[in-house]
């Protein structure tokens, strides 16, 4: 790993190695060097190409430029739901991990029947199940004589939609957990048994700390997919990112500028998480004998 | 050495795994304080399951099993038998063949983990002991280490201090030096040997024959899930009484 980002045009001095061993390392050396120049050209190409044919499509820059702060107003919701359903995900998928891995069969089955049910169905339905099903639920109960239920029952848009995303993500995480957890060695909690720890200590102190390890990427992967599925808060009428840029788009009849410009945002917010999750695992990997 | 109260009393321990492998049938053993014993045997014969019992690690079918006072019945169940079982362990340590370091940790976290964790210490307070340890495995330098960067052997060493920072009455040795490249295993063994002159009780199941014949105050061979042959190392490797145990011997020793 050391030599990629020290090698740069510098000769390897290396004595006592013969001159036709010395020349191979150069060849090695150069090919990666043109490696990363073409790489780096063919990125820029392609960029070049992309921006080049969004002008002679004739796309409206200054009706964009336009409406960029109206839209980005709308990235408050998306960042609250995103953020509150994912941190409702995660308590839910440690939760279910440890209901799918119980023993009690009473925690077990109603794990795995959350993970069934919840990923067996579209996140859509879910959606409008949270928002316009479940006041009829309240009502059935008032009906049946518990009084005061109905307005707990009927949910505003936000709350109904972090409830939705964060419950269905909870159950794809709650795999995500548990696979992560199985992946420890059986060696580790026998060395934590052996000094007398009790399970849940052993779960706690050990196995865990090493799980979160291993699903910090597929976490991160599902905390990107949440954050383009808010979007779905916009069916309810909460007037996050891609509900104004339609709006706008539709009202103008340049829908294509709004839809491009919204996707960027999405783009580099998930840029964004992109970069912050190698950095935690960078932070997580240290002592890991792959990142040395 | 008190006859009247062995450290260890294993009475009739049978293991069955999976409703058909019997691998312990009827096992005795009565280990006294600062005894060393090797318990020697060809793989599979039940030796790691029978060690893996003592500290509960696997429950024996039938049988009890008692370390310094505390005894467990097999099949029984009460209230108490789960803090039992925790006690027991709280006074084994256990070495394991591939170390079992929680990579996670530093060397010297994984040494306070169990005084921190288990006996609730302040970390300030299991901090002296554990450098102390440290120090009698000869490891001082790898204080901050992650144990990915140690060698096997040093890894063994840091387990072995990483047990003994739980002051245990008894020491299980669980083939400690069988993952190790040759050149490392004399450290290991080194520690093992100091261990057992300072009167630690150690069980110990190991192909080290330097250990079983020259540190060992009794050799056990085991076969297929009972004792073939017990005695001094002198007896054992000098005069074996069965022919089993001699073919066993020629074979390891080569």
């Amino acid at each position: 790993m050391e030599n990629t980002t020290t090698d740069q045009q510098t000769p390897l001095i290396l004595s006592g190695i013969p001159p036709e061993a010395q020349a191979t390392l150069h060849g090695i050396e150069a090919k990666k060097t043109r490696y990363r120049r073409n790489l780096i050209i063919a990125f820029a190409v392609l960029i070049t190409l992309m921006a080049g044919a969004l002008i002679i499509i004739g796309l409206d820059f200054k009706f964009m430029v336009k409406w960029v702060p109206f839209i980005l107003a709308g990235i408050g919701y998306t960042l609250l739901v995103s953020f509150l359903a994912i941190s409702l995900a995660c308590v839910l998928a440690v939760a279910g991990a440890l209901g799918r891995l119980s023993l009690n069969p009473v925690l077990n089955s109603i794990a795995t029947s959350y993970v069934s049910l919840v990923r067996g169905t579209p996140l859509l339905v879910q959606v409008y199940m949270w928002y316009i099903a479940l006041p009829q639920i309240g009502k059935s109960l008032e009906d049946l004589g518990i009084t005061g239920v109905q307005a707990l029952f009927t949910l505003p848009a936000i709350p109904a939609g972090i409830l939705a995303l964060g419950v269905c993500y909870g159950a794809y995480m709650t795999e995500t957990v548990r696979a992560g957890i199985q992946s420890i060695k059986i060696g580790q909690v026998e060395a934590a048994k052996a000094l007398g720890m009790t399970n849940s200590q052993a779960m706690r102190r050990i196995i865990f700390p090493q799980a979160v390890r291993v699903i910090i990427p597929p976490v991160s992967n599902e905390f990107i997919a949440m954050i383009k599925d808010s979007s779905l808060v916009s069916l309810m009428g909460v007037w996050e990112l891609s509900f104004r840029a339609i709006k706008i788009g539709r009202r103008h009849f340049q829908s294509l500028e709004m839809l491009i410009m919204v996707a960027m945002i999405y783009w580099v917010m998930c840029f964004l998480l992109q970069l912050v999750q190698e950095k935690i695992e960078a932070y997580m990997a240290r002592g890991d004998r792959r990142a040395s | 050495m008190e006859n009247s109260n062995p450290m260890v009393k294993i009475t009739n321990v049978h293991k069955v795994f999976n409703r058909k492998h019997h691998v312990l049938c009827g096992i005795d053993l009565e280990v006294n304080s600062g005894e060393t014993i090797v318990i020697l045997g060809p793989s599979g014969s039940g030796k790691s399951t029978l060690l893996r019992c003592i500290n509960l690690l696997e429950e024996p079918t039938a049988g009890s099993i008692e370390v310094d006072g505390t005894v467990i019945h097999a099949g029984e169940n009460s209230n108490q038998r789960d803090s039992q079982i925790l006690d027991i362990r709280k006074k084994t340590g256990m070495c394991f063949q591939s170390f079992n370091l929680f990579p996670h940790m530093t060397v010297l976290e994984n040494i306070i983990e169990g005084p921190v964790t288990v006996l609730k210490q302040q970390q300030n307070q299991a901090i002296p002991y554990a450098e102390e340890l440290l120090d009698w495995v000869g490891l001082t330098e790898k204080r901050d280490e992650h144990p990915s960067r140690l060698s096997g052997g040093q890894q063994q060493r840091v387990a072995i201090a990483r047990s003994l920072a739980m002051k245990p009455k008894i020491m299980l040795f669980d083939e400690p030096t069988s993952a190790l490249d040759p050149e490392l295993i004399g450290e290991v063994v080194e520690v093992m040997e100091r261990l057992a002159k300072e009167g630690m009780t150690i069980i110990a199941v190991t192909h080290e024959m330097h250990f079983a014949r020259d540190v060992a105050d009794r050799v056990l061979i085991m076969e297929d899930g009972s004792w073939l042959e017990e005695g001094t190392p002198e007896q054992i490797f000098s005069r074996p009484k069965h022919q089993r145990t001699r073919q066993f011997l020629t074979h390891i020793l080569q």
